[in-house]
């Protein structure tokens, strides 16, 4: 993909498409203000990211559905390929590249061994463990295989979509093929979670441009997310919130309340447990997101949203049954059952304390009363 | 009931104000803020020549807070364009070394919107590395003009 | 299992069995126990014990006119503060998904700020209600684990309650989980003691109601 391009700069790079200084300054100021950075770093990354050779990236694509690929490939700005030509070098990606098979592979290792300890690794999907590793298999070699291989030297690991950072959906219940997020195979580099099914492009895009620009980790929370995107939850910045406040809920989808556009907490919106940047930024260059279109949130930036209980049950109901709402006749069957389990301690209970008064009875005759 | 013309009236977000009253923003002082942050740069500019700028979409503004801003800070000598990936606007307030900057998308859209604190916006410059480049595509198509006319190749 | 499906799921349900087992268990065991015989005439006929029954359990929901002055601003005290949490916990939006959820009903509740409101003032009376049992002497002497633990437990609730709507203190999550494990305490707690008064307070004026009516004392 960038044969031509090797030895320049990403400034030099940069000028061969047509993209001036001021062009790129332009490109990463807004970018730093869509991820709410300090106004300098614009230019600050700019500048860092043209003196610097680009930065080669590799991108493995293992347990996914390539959601998040899509997803990444539909980022308004910077457009993917913005990214992949003007900034960074993209040296494999098997679903965008155009080579195949052996000539494929060897890209990859040429690129891995040309720049040992400085490449960027762009994991997505689960890696699954079960029969060996033979569940995703490319090549001859196990995904675990591969993985372990490209981590060694990594300079760091960018885990998109919530299969890669937390295991996502293979790695739900039952999870048949052993499925693990990349922080359970690779524990030895700095990892930087990029959740969401799929992650919002921007989202994937400026975090990425971020890392090359500033060279470091950005700002991570408890989970490896970075903050700049998942510092606050949907429910901190949803515009239907003065409704919550105001206790006014839409009770069923369509029902007059729901086009009005009151609050999706009754029909099982996750957003105050959800942190993720979707009411800010939105989706489809800042179109709309699901609240907005009129569908709660189903926290699919969390680890183990898909077994978190349904997604059309409230925050605030119990969780116990085996899709995760509880039915009315199961309360029936438990309370039912419960009481007549009590019932009869209490018929024990009774029993014995009429025993107990009869012989106090006979005592007290006994005794002449 | 003649104490009734005793009950003071305060008009929001007209733009008859007495001089010597700080300005003051239609819905929460926000613009008063805003002036304030960019005096103590304008103060340090002055001292340390060290720029600064302020993101104004990170800034939630009413449309009433924005007109005040926009009515303060005025429109000062300076108005440039640059066309680049997309096209931005700089544009010199009256107050000397704070610069409104638009940036827009090839699109149109507005990316990017700051308020500058420098002598110049460091993206109007030009860059000393490009300046040494083009010294050298001229002198070469100096040397080249003499014999075919063309353009300066600066690649 | 995370702190929040471990509150809504498990300890949920294993809360809400031992509320059952345990309020069937306490009320079968005294509905089931011997009445003493009472080998007095009936001075009335049976309709009579009935109404006489239920009237007893209106007329002691107020003090005697002569015991006002003493015990009239306990009971206020009370009064206000059932109500308070009786208005937060049914007519909250989230309280109602909660219930309506388990029955499979719906009904509609109160704008969210003014049960904020509420709850405030009712954790400001279970202060006052905390603040009368320790400095009134006789309460003092009276008081006893039951008291305290109750009390504490139902306060829990509400404190809980309002830092995970008001969001302070913790991540949403664990604000919300720690205010359901609060519900699953109060739930395992309430059969266990005074808490259980709210099953007995009725049967037990009715039955002394219609004791006092057999005996023709009720006019």
């Amino acid at each position: 993909m960038s044969a031509e391009h090797d030895g320049l700069t990403v400034g030099e790079m940069l000028l061969k498409h047509g993209i001036s200084r001021r062009g790129f300054i332009q490109y990463c100021t807004a970018v730093a203000s869509a991820m709410a950075l300090p106004p300098w770093m614009g230019p600050a990354m700019a500048e860092q990211l043209r003196a610097s050779p680009r930065p080669s990236v590799i991108y493995l694509s293992f347990q996914e559905c390539t959601g998040c690929l899509e997803s990444l490939t539909r980022s308004f700005a910077p457009t993917i390929e913005d990214l992949i030509f003007n900034t960074i070098s993209l040296d494999y990606n098997d679903t965008l590249m155009a080579a195949a098979g052996e000539a494929a592979e060897s890209a990859r290792t040429t690129a891995m061994m040309g720049s040992f300890g400085k490449y960027v690794l762009v994991v997505d999907g689960s890696i699954p463990t079960g029969a060996g590793g033979a569940y995703c298999a490319a090549g001859g070699r196990s995904a675990v295989e591969t993985l372990r291989e490209a981590a060694k030297g990594a300079a760091a690991i960018v885990c998109v979509g919530t299969c890669a950072a937390f295991g996502g959906i293979p790695f739900a219940d039952p999870n048949p093929t052993s499925a693990w997020p990349v922080s359970a195979i690779v524990q030895d580099k700095p990892i930087i979670n990029v959740s969401g099914c799929p992650p919002i492009p921007e989202v994937m895009t400026g975090t990425l441009l971020q890392f090359f620009g500033t060279g470091q980790v950005p700002d991570l929370d408890e989970h490896r997310r970075p903050k700049a995107f998942f510092g606050n939850t949907i429910h901190d910045r949803c515009y239907r919130r003065p409704f919550y406040d105001q206790g006014k809920f839409a009770k069923s989808f369509d029902d007059e309340g729901a086009r009005n556009g009151w609050c999706l907490f009754e029909l099982g919106c996750k957003g105050p447990t959800t942190y993720n940047a979707c009411a800010t930024v939105k989706w489809n260059g800042g179109v709309s997101f699901p609240i907005q279109s009129g569908h709660g949130c189903i926290g699919c930036s969390e680890p183990g949203f898909w077994d978190k209980g349904s997604f059309y049950s409230a925050l605030s109901a119990p969780a116990w049954g085996k899709a995760g709402e509880v039915a009315p006749r199961q309360v029936l069957e438990l309370v039912g059952g419960a009481a007549v389990v009590g019932a009869a301690l209490g018929a024990a209970s009774a029993g014995v304390s009429r025993v107990r008064q009869r012989q106090l009875e006979q005592h007290n005759d006994e005794k002449g009363g | 009931m003649s104490r009734l013309a005793q009950i003071p009236i305060r008009i929001e977000g007209t733009t008859a104000k007495p001089a010597g009253q700080a300005a003051c923003g239609g819905l929460g002082g926000g613009v008063a803020a805003l002036l304030a942050e960019l005096a103590s740069l304008l103060e340090r500019l002055a001292s340390t020549q060290l720029p600064a700028a302020i993101d104004l979409h990170s800034l939630p503004m009413s449309a009433l807070d924005r007109a005040e801003l926009e009515r303060v800070l005025g429109e000062g000598e300076v108005r440039a364009t640059i066309q680049a990936q997309g096209r931005s606007m700089v544009r010199e307030t009256r107050i000397s070394g704070v610069w409104w900057v638009e940036h827009r998308s090839a699109r149109g859209e507005l990316t990017a919107e700051l308020l500058e604190v420098a002598q110049v916006p460091a993206i109007l410059a030009s860059a000393p590395d490009e300046i040494a480049a083009a010294a050298g595509a001229l002198r070469d198509h100096l040397e080249a003009g003499a014999r075919a006319p063309g353009e300066i190749d600066e690649r | 299992m995370d702190l929040l499906a471990f509150a809504r799921g498990p300890a949920l349900e294993a809360a809400l069995v031992i509320f059952c087992v345990g309020v069937a268990w306490r009320i079968a065991g005294f509905a089931l126990l011997r009445l003493r015989r009472d080998l007095n005439k009936p001075r009335t006929p049976i309709g009579k014990w009935i109404t006489g029954g239920l009237m007893t359990v209106g007329s002691r929901s107020w003090p005697h006119p002569e015991f006002i002055p003493r015990t009239g601003a306990g009971e206020a005290l009370g009064y206000s503060y059932h109500i308070g949490l009786f208005i937060v916990v049914g007519l909250f939006g989230p309280h109602i998904a909660f219930l309506g959820s388990l029955f499979g009903i719906s009904w509609p509740g109160l704008p969210s700020g003014l049960i904020t409101v509420i709850s405030v003032l009712t954790l400001t009376l279970f202060l006052a209600v905390l603040f009368r049992r320790l400095t009134h002497p006789v309460l003092r002497m009276l008081s006893n684990f039951d008291d305290y633990f109750s009390w504490f437990v139902t306060a829990l609730v509400l404190v809980t309650g309002l830092a995970a709507t008001a969001h302070i203190g913790a991540p949403y999550q664990t604000l919300l989980a720690v205010h359901i494990l609060s519900v699953d305490l109060l739930l395992v707690w309430f059969p266990c003691g005074k808490l259980m008064h709210a099953f007995y307070l009725v049967p037990s004026r009715a039955i002394n109601g219609a004791h006092l009516a057999r005996k023709g004392a009720i006019s």
